[in-house]
């Protein structure tokens, strides 16, 4: 209707004077007479405005002879009845509009499943599995999750057209959303079925990347949580299988990357980069978790390997959190195997970067382990300054545990420190000595024994602790 | 039996004769009335020719029924006996109601007449004139008539029970999706195609909602949709909806055959009760014009024609009727065995050795 004859239906208001009623009532009867088809409503209208949202798409869907579309649509919109029935009233899936209600939602689904019925009708599967794929990517919010894994089962798992690239995809798909979903068994089948279709296929997911690097990645990251899920110490044995499969697939992903980025650029520059640095951190991770496991299963040569594998690797990316996991990771290996000059340097590295880029956590924690390896060499004096470098970052970042640790350590360290001067002194009995014994004794743990006044620090913190 | 079907005699009735202003009508045409039911006396004919029509249609199952409606005068709503005046008449109502049903389903329109009239002549009594309960009797009557081709008369019938429909929308899906598929009959047959589709798409969305996605009811709504689409030359629609119909009924027919199989040497009267001779040649009816179809279709695909072939041989196996699922179940086989690894060759091959077995042994249940 244009806006010309709008004015005339629809008189203003505030201008209305007695007459308009009559005047109403006379330009309904000309535009009746002058306009017929912009006053009478066709039947689709009428049906339209008369039936339910679902009830329409439902009659369209079966007008076009769409009968398979409208099946599907109508079984998910009974089966989110149903469970919507079943919910209690108040919880979440009761309070969000259903689907039926959702006039967008239920077009986009009848255009593609419609689109992809016709393919279908003509048997051409990869059109239909692609329409379908379609709808998955197209539903992104959380409450729509059984729609997404719907179409995406709808594709992967069709008789015809279930090996092509769009069904490939999918499984991609479905296993980054099981592995989020923390569904491990289902995501690894749909992860290695993607990667088995995809080598076959040699084929690009919708964004330009190939399905197979894909595959890899998300089979990587499900081979590690699968590891983490068997009980810690218990079974070393199945957690490094699954640990050193998800390397190697890791591994392969990067190697491939490598060659088709020398071979042949088919993709711009700089998706490249981004997604080589996210396959190397990727890889750097999958020999971290794997040094870890060695670590606990004491193999600790390996492990050291695998660590400095994870920290080139976090050199060229430029992962500092990663590198000072590494570092700290190095360093128990080497204190285990009784490597202590490495331990130390592995340590200070730490210490160094983690205060360089702020992360006083990292830096409280590699103060202390310093300090108790200093301690456990019996050089007190350093134990106790690291120590008290540490409970000093502990009382900037505010944690608790740790600043008590701390006090502990640096008061015992200092304390032992103390009673060796003392006896040196008292075996030295030279007359420098004697007069230092001397003056102490005059104050009596009031001073401290050498010059330095940090010794009364550590005694006030002894003091301090022993209170609490 | 013969006795029974034995048309009474009549006796004259003189209109002169009758007190003033009750004029006689006809049963049937609401002429004027010459003669009476000799066994009632309370219904009354034109001729011999509606009085036998009458009886062959309804009048045998309801004459003496008839006498205690007829014969009483009309009763206050708060009179003792009115309750159960009006329970006698849905009584009635619904006798008709299953009468006129099983002759529709039988394809005898003209012999259906009689009743549906009746039904709805009861139901006026019952619930008053265009009220949403007579929609069931309008559109019986509206069935029979096309059967006999009176177009004109179906659009009138059909238009009272739109009308009624409109009146209170929150009626039952049952009653949206018998209305619509009897409109998408009607246009179906005036040749007004895409009215007819959706009429049909509004029948089978009720009756998923009544009935469930797989119904039998459903089904049939799919036929009709599939013989418009025939109509319109929309062939891969046709085939994608025979195909997905053959699917659904071939579950079900395996379904009926696996609950026969516990008693298979009795002839069980539970099977013929949910499926009636009427419902089993619709049923026939429709997957042979399935089975035309697949067969003259220039893809010519076995599957289906083996699907659809078996389905009918396990029709007629439940139906009692052995040579022609023999001649069924040989078809299917002779499908199934043109494509390897097939997984309905084995129970296709069952059901013959059932039938063979049927047929050596007529009797088993006897001693």
């Amino acid at each position: 209707m244009n806006a010309a004859a709008r004015q005339r239906l629809l008189p203003d208001v505030r201008t209305r004077s007695k007459g308009a009623r009559y005047r109403l009532k006379d330009s309904l009867q000309t535009d009746l007479a002058s306009d017929k088809p912009a006053q009478i409503l066709s039947k689709e209208d009428v049906a339209q405005s008369r039936n339910s949202l679902m009830h329409s798409i439902c009659v369209e869907m079966l007008r076009g002879g769409f009968h398979r579309s409208f099946s599907e649509l109508f079984s998910l919109l009974s089966s989110e009845e149903a469970q919507r029935a079943a919910a209690e009233p108040g919880s979440a899936l009761s309070l969000q509009a259903p689907l039926a209600e959702q006039q967008d939602k239920l077009e986009t689904i009848r255009l593609h499943l419609c689109r992809a019925e016709q393919a279908e009708r003509t048997g051409s599967w990869s059109v239909a599995c692609d329409q379908r794929l379609l709808l998955g990517l197209h539903f992104s919010a959380p409450e729509d999750l059984w729609l997404r894994l719907h179409f995406y089962h709808s594709c992967a798992d069709r008789e015809q057209g279930g090996r092509s690239r769009p069904a490939t995809e999918a499984r991609a798909c479905m296993a980054e959303l099981y592995l989020q979903r923390g569904d491990l068994e289902q995501a690894k089948l749909q992860a290695e079925a993607c990667l088995k279709q995809a080598e076959d296929g040699g084929w690009m997911d919708s964004a330009g990347q190939p399905l197979r690097l894909r595959a890899r990645q998300a089979l990587c990251r499900i081979y590690s949580r699968l590891a983490d899920a068997p009980p810690a110490a218990s079974d070393h044995h199945q957690a490094l299988t699954l640990l050193h499969r998800g390397h190697s697939m890791a591994a392969e992903c990067r190697w491939s990357w490598n060659s088709r980025v020398n071979g042949a650029a088919c993709c711009s520059g700089t998706t490249c980069v981004c997604v080589t640095a996210e396959d190397k951190r990727l890889q750097g991770e999958a020999a971290c978790r794997l040094g870890l496991a060695y670590q606990r299963a004491g193999d600790h040569g390996t492990a050291r390997k695998l660590f400095s594998t994870y920290m080139q690797i976090c050199g060229t990316v430029q992962d500092t959190d990663g590198l000072g996991e590494a570092y700290e990771a190095m360093a128990r290996s080497h204190d285990s195997k009784g490597n202590v000059d490495e331990a130390v340097r592995c340590l200070e590295e730490l210490a160094d970067i983690s205060r360089s880029n702020g992360m006083q956590h990292k830096l409280a924690d590699a103060c202390v382990s310093l300090g108790r390896i200093y301690y456990s060499l019996r050089q007190y004096t350093r134990a106790w300054e690291s120590f008290l470098q540490g409970f000093a970052v502990a009382c900037d970042v505010g944690d608790m545990a740790l600043l008590q640790k701390a006090q502990v350590w640096a008061a015992t360290a200092r304390a032992h420190g103390t009673m060796r001067d003392h006896i040196t002194d008292v075996e030295a009995a030279t007359p420098v000595a004697l007069q230092r014994l001397v003056a102490w004794k005059a104050t009596r743990g009031r001073q401290p024994l050498s010059a330095d006044s940090a010794a009364h620090t550590a005694t006030v913190h002894w003091q301090q602790h022993i209170g609490q | 039996m013969q006795a029974g079907r034995e048309v009474p005699t009549t006796s004259k009735c003189v209109p002169l004769s009758l007190p003033k202003g009750s004029e006689r009508l006809c049963e049937l045409c609401q002429g004027k009335a010459h003669l009476q039911c000799r066994k009632c006396r309370v219904t009354f004919y034109c001729g011999a020719e509606h009085q036998q029509a009458d009886w062959l249609g309804i009048h045998e199952r309801i004459c003496e029924l008839l006498v205690p409606i007829r014969t009483s005068t009309p009763l206050h709503p708060k009179h003792a006996d009115y309750v159960e005046l009006q329970l006698k008449k849905v009584e009635l109502a619904e006798i008709c109601r299953s009468v006129a049903q099983s002759k529709l389903s039988e394809r005898k329109h003209l012999e259906a007449l009689p009743a549906a009239q009746c039904c709805l002549r009861c139901s006026v009594d019952i619930y008053g004139p265009s009220t949403v309960q007579l929609v069931p009797a309008y559109l019986l009557l509206a069935e029979a008539n096309m059967g006999l081709g009176n177009l004109a008369l179906v659009g009138e019938l059909l238009c009272q029970a739109e009308w009624a429909v409109l009146k209170s929308p929150d009626c039952g899906h049952s009653v949206h999706q018998q209305l619509h598929r009897s409109l998408g009959r009607l246009h179906a047959a005036t040749g007004n195609l895409e009215e007819a589709l959706v009429n049909f798409g509004n029948d089978i969305y009720f009756s998923s909602k009544e009935h469930g996605l797989d119904s039998p009811v459903t089904c049939a709504g799919y036929f009709l949709m599939a013989d418009v689409f025939a109509k319109q030359g929309k062939l891969p629609i046709v085939r994608s909806l025979y195909s997905q119909m053959a699917h659904t009924w071939h579950s079900h027919l395996t379904q009926l055959l696996k609950a026969h199989g516990q008693n298979v040497h009795y002839p069980n009267p539970l099977l013929k009760a949910s499926h009636d001779k009427g419902q089993r040649l619709e049923m026939d009816e429709m997957l042979r014009t399935m089975l035309a179809f697949q067969q003259n279709d220039p893809r010519n695909d076995p599957t289906q024609v083996a699907l659809v072939s078996h389905c009918l041989a396990m029709l007629w196996f439940l139906g009692g009727d052995l040579e022609k699922a023999l001649g069924f179940g040989g078809a299917a086989l002779q499908a199934s065995q043109l494509i390897p690894n097939y997984d309905l060759t084995e129970p296709i091959q069952g059901l013959l050795q059932l039938v063979h077995d049927l047929h050596t042994d007529p009797r088993p249940g006897s001693d």
